[in-house]
């Protein structure tokens, strides 16, 4: 079987925005302007009525913990931040354009499950850490296995040969991936992502996070998901396919200057969260609202 | 009673001052009685100490590895370990991984 390069798989994912596309181009707008108005930001969210439920969901819910009820998309926006809006739109973008695609490894219940977790224990990680703007450690850690969505959805037989491989031998997925196709899903992902004009550092964390020290630019991030990936596989919550619980790298671990008893937080935070996450993020769009 | 890791909080604990996250946004006012929807907060900010008082009545912490056999302990801890992938004892933030996966699971088995 012919081997497709990582670009021409890239290629083959739809492209399209998917429906929160019209108010993430208008959110990156209004990151762009110096004229933005909260007002203006929240009316657009306000159009889909779909999104303006979920984002008072996830306000309101122990993902955030505000000590408030939150009533409006305004004061959603106000509290968490136009850019934490943006990283969380581009989230449930990607879940939506993935949706309904029939995988024959995991289920895609079971692949983003493990996602989300993964991101919620990377947003945790960077909260223990005081690191600013945590949520886009969600969103690194939401789609740090994308690439093997796109293996599994557009590459069904190359799949089952690796699965072939990795089946009959002691070795990590990812191994089975490289032997296979010359690339593992880290790759794999990081070009989608690149493709799709996501940020640097989301491309980074994504390419880097199985070996963070390789990353010149985002290091730090890569070894945040990186740890967040150990922990919820340790934890068994989903999967995306790999059954072991990958090694931790001890450098990328001490890279983060972290007392070990941060992950008992990491942990919880997982306990406490994907619940509500699941909530938010997986349910199926509701019929009849928005711009579709 | 000053200063208390979030981690060894516990309901019924009287905040002494506000709890802030690292943005400066108030998560709890000072002389909030907590609550597990206050711990939960805690625990999704990412804050990690808190000054506190003693409340009322507040109970001793239950070791759910306390209350299962030892045999059955043990099992769990090999069945867990069997799954991490090149296992390393020298890699301190891994074992600690691991110690707290056989804490979970102890917890869940014993319902605690």
């Amino acid at each position: 079987m012919t081997v497709p390069t990582l670009e021409t798989l890239v290629r083959s994912v739809p492209t399209s925005l998917g429906s929160h596309g019209p108010v993430l181009a208008e959110i990156r707008a209004a990151l762009r302007s110096p004229h933005t108005s909260l007002v203006s930001v929240s009316g657009a969210i306000e159009k889909d009525p779909d999104l303006t439920a979920r984002l008072l969901r996830l306000g309101n819910s122990a993902f955030y913990g505000f000590a408030t009820r939150l009533a409006t998309v305004a004061e959603v926006v106000s509290l968490i931040g136009l850019q934490q809006v943006e990283a969380l739109l581009v989230a449930s973008s990607v879940i939506e354009r993935f949706r309904g695609v029939a995988l024959e490894f995991v289920t895609m219940e079971s692949f983003w499950r493990h996602s989300l977790a993964c991101g919620i224990a990377a947003r945790a990680l960077a909260l223990a850490r005081r690191t600013p703007k945590a949520d886009r450690f969600f969103v690194e850690g939401l789609l740090h296995d994308v690439g093997r969505l796109v293996l599994y959805a557009q590459a069904p037989d190359l799949a089952q040969d690796v699965f072939k491989v990795y089946r009959g031998e002691r070795i990590l997925l990812r191994e089975a991936e490289s032997r296979v196709l010359g690339y593992d899903h880290a790759q794999l992902g990081a070009a989608l992502l690149r493709h799709w004009q996501n940020p640097q550092m989301l491309v980074e964390a994504v390419a880097h996070h199985h070996a963070p020290e390789a990353s010149g630019a985002a290091p730090i991030e890569a070894a945040i998901v990186h740890v967040a990936d150990h922990v919820v596989n340790a934890m068994s919550v989903g999967s995306s396919g790999e059954h072991w619980v990958p090694p931790l790298r001890a450098a990328a671990w001490q890279s983060l200057h972290c007392p070990v008893e941060v992950l008992a937080t990491v942990v919880e935070a997982v306990d406490e969260q994907l619940e509500p996450a699941e909530a938010v993020f997986l349910a199926p769009r509701s019929p009849g609202l928005g711009h579709e | 009673m000053p200063h208390i890791k979030a981690e060894q909080l516990q309901e019924g604990m009287v905040a002494l001052g506000d709890v802030k996250n690292i943005d400066q946004m108030l998560l709890i006012p000072a002389g909030t009685v907590l609550t597990a929807r206050h711990l939960n907060i805690l625990r999704a900010w990412g804050v990690s100490e808190v000054e506190v008082v003693a409340g009322e009545g507040v109970p001793e912490p239950v070791d759910p590895m306390a209350t299962l056999p030892p045999e059955v302990l043990a099992q769990l801890g090999e069945d867990l370990r069997a799954r991490f992938f090149d296992w390393d004892d020298a890699n301190l933030a891994s074992v600690e991984v691991f110690r707290l996966m056989v804490q979970r699971q102890a917890r869940r088995q014993s319902g605690a």
